[in-house]
């Protein structure tokens, strides 16, 4: 039950990119098409969930004065040892996503989670955790990247499905439109919660 | 006293056990991230010389060029590393060049990472295509004989700039008409 509790709390309650706004760099800089967004989360996803893990399970050892730069290491090897097996086994993937592995050293998602849960709980719940927050930051991410592919270029997941009549909107795929869609989610995302807060409580 | 010590022992050993992970990682990685890198040159090497099923490393001046050659042994064409910056970072091309003719045979976008959906449309054959039997004598102008991708001028011309660039420096060492 705690489990699915922990789960749960990163895909909405807590989602990283809309409720705590965090992680953000990156997700403004890679969402311009459906794929970018779904790769970058996959790799996250992947890296928080070793790196949590492993953390947890360091939990006891690590002296709470260096546990910073203990994180840091361990969040930079997964993170390199992923680029290099990417690199050589996956080279199709790779090319896809080669430039957005090593981001996620920097992405501030992973080392918060780290502080903030895998530190103090055991490995399960500290796995369960990572792949809620994972999937919050894919979903997050992948909605952004849609919303501006579709109006910056008419197409989606590279399938063009507004028809030639329709005009891009460039500033979508430019970084202005990252903070413009991220800025207009995040307002409906506050007003979904504040609605279903209000008819829990019967007002 | 104690506390200073264990915390730079488990520093030390979370970086020790760091270390032997990435280190191992290189070795098991290495030799298969050289043959992809490999298998990815030849395969843009050939896609840019038509005809060509081999190719054949050169140094000539200091300068490395890949000759293609079919199955007999035929010189089909030379093909060059170009490379200039983008709009987001550095671009870089494989152009294949027939000194025989004089022509361009070809060119193919390496690495980008100009803006989707805008200037990452270099890549496109629409775009590339148009280099195809282009003469070394031409201008390389973008919007005069070389056209724009529209929204997207400066990678357009940092295509065309970075092709044009290589391509006077490969014909000095393989003229027109010269042997190759």
């Amino acid at each position: 039950m705690q489990l699915i509790k922990d789960f749960v709390n990163g895909i909405w309650n807590e989602n990283p990119i809309f409720r705590i706004v965090i992680g953000i760099c990156s997700a403004l800089a890679v969402t311009t098409s459906a794929n970018n967004g779904i790769a970058m989360g996959m790799a996250l996803t992947f890296v928080l969930t070793c790196s949590s893990i492993l953390i947890s399970l360091l939990r006891n050892i690590i002296p709470s004065k260096v546990r910073i730069p203990c994180y840091v290491i361990v969040i930079a090897t997964f993170t390199t040892v992923v680029d290099l097996f990417m690199k050589g086994y996956f080279p199709a993937l790779y090319n896809v996503m080669g430039i957005f592995i090593p981001l996620i050293v920097v992405n501030c998602i992973v080392l918060a989670r780290a502080e903030a849960f895998a530190s103090k709980v055991g490995p399960l719940r500290a796995t369960a955790d990572a792949l809620g927050m994972g999937l919050g930051y894919t979903w997050a991410i992948t909605l952004i990247s849609i919303i501006r592919e579709i109006m910056g270029t008419g197409s989606v997941f590279g399938y063009k499905i507004l028809g030639a009549g329709f005009t891009p909107w460039v500033i979508a795929i430019l970084p202005p439109g990252a903070f413009i869609v991220m800025g207009i989610l995040v307002g409906l995302m506050n007003l979904i919660t504040r609605k279903t807060a209000n008819s829990a409580d019967g007002r | 006293m104690n506390q200073y010590v264990k915390m730079i022992v488990v520093l030390l050993v979370i970086s020790c056990a760091s270390g032997a992970v990435l280190a191992l990682s290189y070795a098991v990685t290495n030799p298969k991230i050289q043959q992809q890198e490999l298998q990815k040159l030849q395969e843009s090497v050939l896609k840019v010389i038509p005809g060509a099923t081999k190719m054949e490393e050169v140094q000539k001046d200091g300068i490395t060029v890949y000759i293609g050659l079919d199955d007999q042994g035929n010189k089909k064409g030379i093909a060059f590393p170009a490379s200039g910056s983008g709009f987001n970072g550095v671009i870089e091309l494989m152009v294949g060049y027939n000194p025989t003719e004089g022509k361009l045979t070809g060119v193919e976008v390496l690495s980008m990472s100009e803006t989707p959906g805008l200037g990452a449309k270099i890549t496109e054959e629409s775009f590339t295509g148009q280099f195809n039997g282009k003469s070394v004598k031409d201008q390389f102008i973008v919007k005069q004989d070389v056209q724009a991708i529209s929204g997207a001028t400066i990678s357009s011309t940092a295509v065309t700039k970075a092709i044009k660039a290589s391509l006077d420096e490969i014909v000095k060492l393989y003229p027109v008409g010269g042997d190759f």
